[in-house]
């Protein structure tokens, strides 16, 4: 050793200088502090987490429903397994994946963004509304999976109430209980779009997904209790004899059905209007062009999330509904559409002229398009009663729900994760991967649910799986379209997961996009902005406006 | 006495005081909202069942204790008038006056819990209880007047919850704010709890026509 190496030693080193990030995900690293987290930002994620594995074990259950059908007599599962894989389908997929999807994943975690807000206005009741949601959850799927629930998530009575055989009571419950997480998420977001909006944030100046899942919470705060009713209704006539609906004592179980369609039918624009407001920001992100028509836009949202109140009758056209209520919900559904359409010629121009950039969330915002379409017209056959005789509980009806909740909402949910995932994570996913896996899901949910509406207009009733051979071909079509889907699904789930440690890192704005979540480092710091933002700009200021005509 | 200045401790994510008051405020109405929806699909349930079978529930609404009910209603009107005063003399700082009038109101809330079991207690005895099937049931040739004796049940066991809710609320709050300087930090939860409050007596005020009231 050399007196030299004895000077280097004692030499004062100054530390190493650790460039510690403080932004929302490193603020606290234990896993505790997770579950006690009141910011949105990871109660989003806490729901994405959850969401996803619910949406596993939907699919799970959905693909034993379509391997069922691939033979014609129903040789795979006994009837009554086969009924409860079908429940278990329904029920995880509307109220534990679709009804929470957008909203409380994407909603809670860029409403307080969008709108310049430190927190949304109840950060411990948005906890609690996850504790709920995932009790609940639980709950409900070990009910189902243990001990098995046979009717539909629809819960009709007499058959809930008299004659299934199956852990009716705790699914009920279960049901009741996760309608007041929605309840809880729903309140916080209204209250937080009225009172936490930045200076200067007027109601025109709010982003479109801003206003879509105000609707949505809307919707939630006012159709969750009519569901919670009509489920006590439904368990007290089970559990203790209080007779509600029962047929025998002069009750009437079309009553129950007016009841949950009430929830039922303005759930679905649950479903889809956070999935509308996605569109909007994608669409005019990946132009690179001013919205069109955006007043048009809000208000077609609040339009639908209205007359969405007035249209739950046409569940029953055929169920013992008076011709002249089912004249008026009929036409009422029509109306609806409108707002609709409104949306998708408004998306369009938009598009028109702008300078597309392909990226993965457009290549998603384009297939949504086209599925929201077709399953918006085939909505309206449904509406009209004449022609909703014939295809009444066929697979023409699961065809049609299944192109907007999985159509629409799905494919919107994808296209919103790839769109902010580098806000969410600081990291990019792999481009051409997810360009792949946005056409695989365009095809394979086609070929899934394409043949389904031929096969319905054939006459092949729903929740049944014994069928004619004659059928078989289209539903072996279906059937092999569902792998495709699953591969659709399951790129996504590997390669998001991969660019969490691998992936680039992402600056504060990949995509050039315009809004205040943009404007804040990705991931974004804990309190979202150091001081709250004064906002003197107009939404979506890209620099491509209208052409002139 | 002494009167205090009055005030709230303001919350990490609100910018003014104002603006926690009014959203503490907007997130009870909007609560309120789906109270009022969970049992307007009860109200429009007895109303079906009365469209259905008119018979029937006048047969059960001559059963019904009107002069309990009535007594009732008047009970949560007075609840609601000290509820009131809870709520001006919290706005003014005078602290005991208002733990006393939420003392009061929850004192009147139990009188009306007990009204109700006696009323319960008499339904019994006078076998207009058809759920509980080894007890034979007044009305037993009328089976269609099972369905709205049943709905009166659940509507004002489902009102009972509520209220007993309400009573545990306004017990431990006025233990709260019974402690020195819970208005100077506190002010405005006497008033979320007090909406609470008027309202569920608001939906008794439409329970009791709905059931004791018409085709009386």
């Amino acid at each position: 050793m050399t007196p030299s190496d004895y000077v280097l030693r004692d030499l004062e080193v100054p530390p190493p200088v650790i460039d510690v990030p403080d932004d929302y995900l490193h603020a606290d690293q234990s896993l505790w502090s997770w579950f006690v987290t009141t910011d949105h930002k990871r109660i989003g994620i806490l729901y994405l987490v959850s969401i996803t594995g619910f949406f596993i074990l939907g699919s799970i259950a959905a693909g034993l429903v379509r391997l069922s059908l691939v033979v014609p007599d129903g040789e795979i599962f006994t009837n009554d397994v086969y009924n409860r894989l079908f429940t278990l389908h329904g029920v995880i997929m509307v109220w534990f994946f679709l009804v929470p999807s957008i909203p409380n994943t994407l909603g809670n975690f860029l409403l307080p963004l969008m709108i310049g807000a430190k927190d949304l206005a109840f950060p411990r009741l948005n906890l609690l509304s996850w504790y709920i949601f995932m009790g609940a959850s639980l709950f409900t799927v070990f009910v189902m999976v243990w001990g098995g629930v046979d009717t539909g998530w629809t819960f009709y009575t007499p058959l809930s109430t008299q004659y299934s055989n199956g852990w009716v009571l705790a699914a009920v419950f279960g049901v009741i209980m996760v309608g007041f997480s929605s309840i809880l998420t729903g309140l916080n977001f209204v209250v937080t779009t009225h009172k936490l909006r930045a200076p200067g944030m007027t109601w025109f100046r709010l982003p479109l997904f801003v206003w879509g899942n105000y609707a949505t919470s809307l919707i939630l705060v006012l159709a969750t209790p009519v569901l919670t009713i009509a489920m006590i209704l439904l368990f007290v006539e089970r559990a203790f004899g209080l007779a509600i609906f029962d047929p025998d004592h002069g009750g009437d179980p079309v009553l129950f059905q007016h009841l949950f369609w009430f929830y039922s039918h303005p759930v679905v624009y649950v479903m889809v209007l956070p999935g509308m407001g996605v569109m909007s920001e994608l669409v005019t992100a990946f132009a690179y062009k001013k919205i069109f028509g955006y007043k048009f836009i809000a208000f077609s949202s609040l339009g639908i999330a209205a007359i969405g109140f007035f249209v739950w009758g046409h569940h029953m056209f055929y169920n013992g509904e008076s011709p002249y209520a089912g004249l008026t919900f009929s036409l009422m559904s029509f109306i609806v559409a409108v707002p609709s359409a409104i949306k998708v010629y408004n998306w369009a121009a938009t598009i028109y002229k702008g300078e597309i950039r392909l990226d993965t969330p457009m290549l998603y915002a384009m297939g949504w398009i086209g599925l929201f379409v077709i399953g918006g017209v085939t909505g309206l056959m449904l509406a009209s009663t004449a022609l909703d005789g014939h295809v009444h509980d066929t697979y023409f009806v699961v065809a049609h729900f299944h192109y907007i909740m999985v159509g629409a909402t799905v494919v919107a949910f994808l296209g919103g994760i790839h769109f902010w995932w580098p806000k969410i994570t600081g990291r990019m996913y792999s481009e051409p991967w997810g360009r792949v896996s946005a056409l695989l899901m365009f095809i394979g949910f086609n070929m899934t649910f394409l043949p389904q509406y031929v096969l319905g207009y054939l006459g092949m009733p729903r929740r049944y799986h014994v069928y004619p051979p004659a059928f078989q071909p289209l539903n072996v079509l279906s059937s092999a379209g569902a792998v495709v889907l699953a591969a659709a699904y399951i790129f996504p789930m590997v390669y998001l997961i991969y660019s969490l440690w691998y992936g680039e890192r992402a600056g504060p704005n990949p995509w050039e996009a315009k809004g205040l979540e943009w404007t804040v480092p990705s991931p974004p710091p804990k309190h979202n902005f150091e001081t709250i933002p004064t906002v003197d700009f107009e939404p979506y200021d890209y620099p491509n406006v209208i052409p002139e005509a | 006495m002494s009167t205090t200045t009055v005030g709230i401790k303001l919350e990490e994510q609100f910018e003014s005081e104002q603006q926690q008051r009014e959203t503490a405020k907007l997130g009870m109405w909007t609560f309120l909202a789906t109270e009022l929806l969970l049992f307007s699909g009860m109200f429009i349930s007895a109303l079906v069942i009365r469209t259905l079978h008119p018979d029937s529930v006048t047969a059960v609404a001559l059963h019904l204790k009107f002069w309990i009910g009535a007594t009732n209603t008047a009970v949560l009107i007075l609840s609601s008038f000290c509820m009131s005063v809870a709520i001006e003399s919290s706005r003014l700082g005078l602290q005991r006056i208002m733990v006393r009038a939420m003392l009061l109101t929850a004192a009147l809330g139990v009188l009306f819990m007990c009204l109700k079991g006696y009323e319960y207690y008499r339904d019994y005895v006078e076998h207009m209880t058809p759920f509980l099937h080894w007890r034979r049931y007044e009305l037993v040739g009328d089976p269609a007047s099972r369905l709205f004796t049943d709905l009166y049940f659940i509507i004002t066991g489902l009102h009972a919850i509520h209220l007993t809710i309400g009573i545990g609320l306004m017990l431990v709050m006025s233990w709260l704010a019974s402690r020195a300087g819970f208005l100077q930090k506190h002010q405005n939860r006497i008033e979320i709890v007090g909406l609470y409050w008027h309202f569920i007596d608001l939906i008794w005020m439409i329970v009791f026509p709905t059931l004791y009231l018409l085709n009386r």
